[in-house]
């Protein structure tokens, strides 16, 4: 007849520290490995979905706003008259305050050559408005668009900006592809 | 603190807290929030004064599921182009040939003898029985055509991805081609900002071209020499606004020109010289920040408009006490 063995307190109390720390062991290496495996996602806007309401601006936790515009030159007409540039019913096409559509005057209009002009987004002054890509949409060829961008962005749990978005513009993507860019100008770099 | 007290306490931090949930849920409700400080507006230059709206709109012709590019109006009859097809139909509605194509056809050009259909990169044509006579391919891969013209038995195409105008014989012989630059430097050439690049000849055997960067519509004889132009830009309903427009054009038999506007889409009809002669259909009549609709005229001054955006047919005719 097998004796039954009792265990005292100090034994229950070693090999419950032992099976603790295993368990505690085997969890952080399993999460380790699953975190290692798993692909991290960033927070995005869907250029084709994206309504400009204004939201970026105004909703995200940063300021100025992790959302710049960007531009696809490979979409751009180089317009003179730029429906991104220049506000409705600009007195002349030029560079004055008092014609540009931009709220802080984010956008450097460079003449190239007659009768075109190259425009340059300064991200430092770009709020994210997307004044200038409704303008642009509306009138030009779509080539300028809103994008978060990662050096700026905190990639909260939960973004504000998506959170009040009224298009649903804004999603996780894969952060291998962290930009949605219009036209192919990003194949066209990589190339 | 009684039993009863501390449960009308938790009953009413419950009750807060909810409070605070609704009103933070319906602060961030896209319908209830303010407006958008930043908002991009040009209602003002939408309105557009009653008493030069010239013509009504007296009919319309479903497209149903197909994906329209292109019309042309010829004897009664609509030609219509677009994704992988050319069809005839009748001004009833009434479909009387069916082309299949293997790609987009873009633009469409009907005379007596033929049909023509501009795809991106080639010109095809066809008999009335649907039959393909003859098709070839400009040289270039960045073509891109957009219109199609006929002056003195020579077809004009619209190549807007190389900003010119290639000549050929309806046999598809080569003639030559131009870019709208003339000597005196009056106008710079062809601006083609966005794929809007459309030509017409009227009844008194004018090429007239539209050069949409400079907001300008040009004159040039059949060997490509600029012969005059006129332009006008401006938010208000007297010009053209945006990069690039009008994006199509079309002529009434006294040589007055339609035109057909993108970004803020409307139709109106100025004089030869340029001058702003009526409205055929104001902003309020398309879809806000539509498609340039294609604009053609048959021989009683009828204006149709393929509305890409709705898929119809609108036609427009003038009203009886203009």
């Amino acid at each position: 007849m097998a004796e039954n063995k009792k265990l005292d307190r100090r034994d229950f109390i070693q090999k419950g520290a032992r099976i603790t720390l295993g368990a505690s062991l085997a969890g952080i290496g399993i999460a380790a490995a699953t975190k290692a495996s798993a692909e991290k996602y960033v927070w995005q806007i869907d250029p084709f979905k994206c309504t400009q309401c204004g939201r970026c601006a105004t909703d995200c936790v940063k300021n100025p706003s992790a959302v710049k515009c960007v531009h696809a030159y490979d979409l751009c007409g180089y317009c003179d008259l730029c429906g991104g540039y220049f506000k409705p019913g600009a007195n002349k096409l030029e560079t004055g305050a008092e014609n540009q559509l931009c709220p802080t005057a984010a956008i450097e209009r460079r003449f190239i050559e007659e009768p075109y002009f190259e425009f340059i987004i300064d991200e430092e002054l770009c709020i994210g408005c997307g004044k200038c890509v409704k303008g642009c949409g509306a009138f030009g060829n779509g080539s300028l668009h809103l994008q978060i961008r990662h050096d700026l962005c905190d990639n909260c749990n939960e973004c504000a900006i998506a959170r009040v978005c009224p298009s649903d513009a804004i999603s996780r993507i894969p952060a291998s592809q962290a930009y949605i860019i219009k036209g192919n100008f990003t194949e066209t770099q990589e190339s | 603190m009684s039993k009863k007290g501390l449960s009308i306490l938790i009953v009413a931090i419950i009750v807060v807290i909810i409070g605070i949930i609704i009103i933070d849920f319906i602060g961030n409700n896209a319908l209830n929030r303010g407006g958008n400080p930043y908002e991009y507006n040009v209602d003002e230059y939408k309105e557009v004064d009653p008493s030069l709206i010239h013509y009504k709109e007296t009919k319309n012709i479903a497209l149903g599921d197909i994906i329209p590019r292109g019309m042309d109006i010829f004897k009664g009859d609509i030609y219509i182009t677009g994704e992988n097809f050319l069809k005839v139909i009748g001004i009833h509605g009434v479909q009387k040939l069916n082309i299949s194509l293997e790609e987009s056809g873009i633009c469409v050009l009907a005379r007596d003898e033929f049909i023509i259909a501009g795809l991106e990169q080639e010109v095809l044509i066809f008999d009335h029985m649907g039959k393909l006579i003859n098709s070839w391919k400009p040289d270039t891969e960045t073509t891109y055509i957009t219109s199609l013209a006929i002056l003195n038995n020579i077809l004009f195409v619209a190549d807007a991805g190389n900003r010119r105008v290639l000549k050929y014989t309806t046999e598809g012989n080569y003639l030559g081609e131009f870019e709208g630059k003339s000597e005196s430097d009056d106008q710079h050439g062809f601006i083609i900002p966005s794929p809007h690049f459309d030509m017409v000849v009227n009844e008194f055997d004018e090429l007239w071209i539209v050069n949409p960067g400079k907001h300008a519509i040009e004159n040039y004889n059949e060997k490509g020499e600029l012969r005059g132009f006129w332009a006008s830009s401006s938010m208000n309903i007297e010009g053209f606004t945006g990069c690039c427009n009008p994006a199509e054009i079309a002529v009434l038999s006294n040589g007055s020109f339609v035109t057909s506007e993108k970004g803020m889409v409307r139709i109106k009809i100025y004089s030869q010289s340029g001058e702003l002669e009526s409205v055929v259909a104001a902003p309020e009549k398309f879809q806000e920040e539509g498609t340039a609709p294609d604009v053609k005229v048959d021989e009683n001054d009828v204006v149709y408009a393929l509305d890409f955006d709705r898929k119809l047919i609108r036609v427009f005719e003038k009203k009886l006490s203009e």
